[in-house]
């Protein structure tokens, strides 16, 4: 299924924020339900191996987004044959974007391809987490990929792809967590800090923390202790 | 191939290589590498995140400063500016800009490498490499590097200057993404040579696939926060053997 949802977030008289577009179509609902958040709201089971969802999300000088979601995504595999799951965030933020969804959680067998792209005008503020815990409960873990691309003013200043599951580079014992936590931060600088199973690095005016392990409140917990 | 890329990817090249142990030395500490088994897990996690970035950063670098012999064998890691000619074999960058290739090129190495003990172990040893590849290979990309460019961007000039193909340049900094950590494993660990000599060549298939797929697939973002992690616990400890 095809899935898109676009918001842009403006500033409007006295300085609010208005949303003069708010999309979307397939498995994800939009709804405001703040004067700047809007939380997005799954309509159907997935995503599914096969699904391919583009969340655009526009936040123009001056206007602030906080963007959440109402429930952890849980993906699955194909139905039919072995295809991905895929979700881009692609972001335009000369505002501010808080970008902080549920985790999402990938199930056995289930392959899920998941990116965040922001583009940031100099001064922009942007914070975007990411939490992902791989299988439920005594299942076995599904195969995530994560890249984060954030390029302000015209300048990469962070890009990676993170593996993570069964044939993932870098998902190898000793070190193959089920758990995984990543917050990316522009707009105040952080030095580095590092605990155990975690690591703030820092950006240009920004930083970006990691922390993993088995058991994903332990993961989520660690990487706000570094942050 | 030509003999260069022997050179360019032996340990006694003089380009400070010996000073890193690529992670090696923390994963000691940690307990994470302490017999062939584990030293062969983390070479490949290493190879194929590390590695494959160095690979890729390095094919782009060569085909860059090759005067256009090698223009379109590797996808461009830069999107061409709006006011770049959109024809299929571009002509070689000018002087000014290839300075600005490089320079792009570098600042995508940058974003690759958050880790700030993992950036100036990569800018180290590539100013190494340019001190002696100016005096190997002399040549005028040489010329558009910054003063002290991450390692794989001065190898794909390195290449380049010897005559070399993108796909060398990805093979050797595949090759020396495991080759000086396993080097110091075996150091550290008083391993027989033998034993990690075996190790790594048994990795050549995974080399092999690395540098096809920096050539094919353009440059990655492969990240392995356990080596950022390492790296910056490594750095700030005392009577550390290995600089990184």
């Amino acid at each position: 299924m095809i899935t898109r949802v676009e918001v842009v977030a403006r500033r409007g008289p006295g300085g609010r924020t208005v949303l003069p577009v708010v999309r979307s179509c397939g498995q994800l609902a939009v709804r405001r339900t703040g004067p700047s958040t809007v939380h997005l709201v799954a309509t159907a089971f997935g995503p599914l191996g096969g699904d391919d969802a583009e969340i655009r999300l526009v936040v123009e000088e001056g206007a602030t987004l906080a963007v959440r979601t109402v429930a952890a995504a849980i993906a699955l595999p194909d139905r039919a044959g072995d295809r991905p799951s895929a979700q881009r965030v692609v972001a335009e933020v000369a505002g501010e974007l808080d970008l902080r969804p549920e985790p999402t959680v990938v199930t056995a067998r289930a392959d899920h391809r998941a990116s965040v792209t922001a583009t940031l005008a100099p001064g922009a503020v942007l914070t975007a987490t990411e939490q992902v815990l791989l299988g439920r409960t005594g299942e076995e873990p599904g195969r995530w990929t994560g890249t984060t691309r954030v390029v302000v003013g015209g300048r990469p200043l962070l890009h990676t792809t993170v593996g993570l599951g069964p044939g993932a580079p870098a998902w190898l014992p000793p070190v193959a967590p089920r758990a995984w936590a990543s917050t990316v931060h522009v707009g105040q600088a952080a030095g580095v800090r590092t605990a155990e199973d975690a690591v703030r690095l820092p950006l240009e005016n920004g930083w970006v923390a990691t922390a993993w392990g088995a058991e994903l409140h332990t993961v989520v917990r660690a990487v706000e202790a570094v942050a | 191939m030509t003999a260069s890329l022997l050179t360019l990817a032996d340990s006694r090249l003089p380009a400070g290589g010996h000073a890193h142990s690529g992670g090696v030395e923390q994963a000691v500490a940690a307990g994470l590498v302490r017999d062939p088994a584990s030293l062969a897990a983390f070479l490949l996690r290493r190879l194929q995140t590390a590695g494959a970035v160095a690979a890729g950063l390095a094919a782009a670098a060569t085909t860059l400063s090759s005067s256009g012999r090698h223009r379109g064998q590797v996808p461009s890691p830069v999107a061409p500016s709006p006011t770049s000619p959109s024809s299929e074999e571009p002509p070689a960058p000018s002087s000014s800009g290839l300075v600005a290739a490089l320079l792009a090129l570098d600042a995508e190495a940058d974003a690759r490498t958050p880790s700030p003990a993992l950036r100036a172990a990569s800018r180290q040893q590539g100013r190494g490499l340019v001190r002696v590849g100016r005096r190997a290979w002399p040549s005028p990309p040489w010329d558009a590097l910054p003063a002290a460019p991450h390692h794989p961007v001065a190898l794909g000039v390195a290449a380049a200057a010897g005559g070399l193909t993108p796909r060398d340049a990805a093979a050797a900094a595949a090759y020396l993404s495991v080759s000086g950590p396993a080097t110091a494993a075996q150091r550290l660990l008083a391993m027989d040579p033998l034993t990690v000599a075996a190790v790594t060549a048994r990795l050549a298939p995974e080399i092999d696939a690395v540098a096809d797929a920096a050539v094919r697939e353009g440059l990655p973002a492969d990240t392995d926060p356990l080596l950022d992690l390492l790296a910056e616990v490594h750095v700030v400890r005392k009577g550390r053997f290995f600089a990184s």
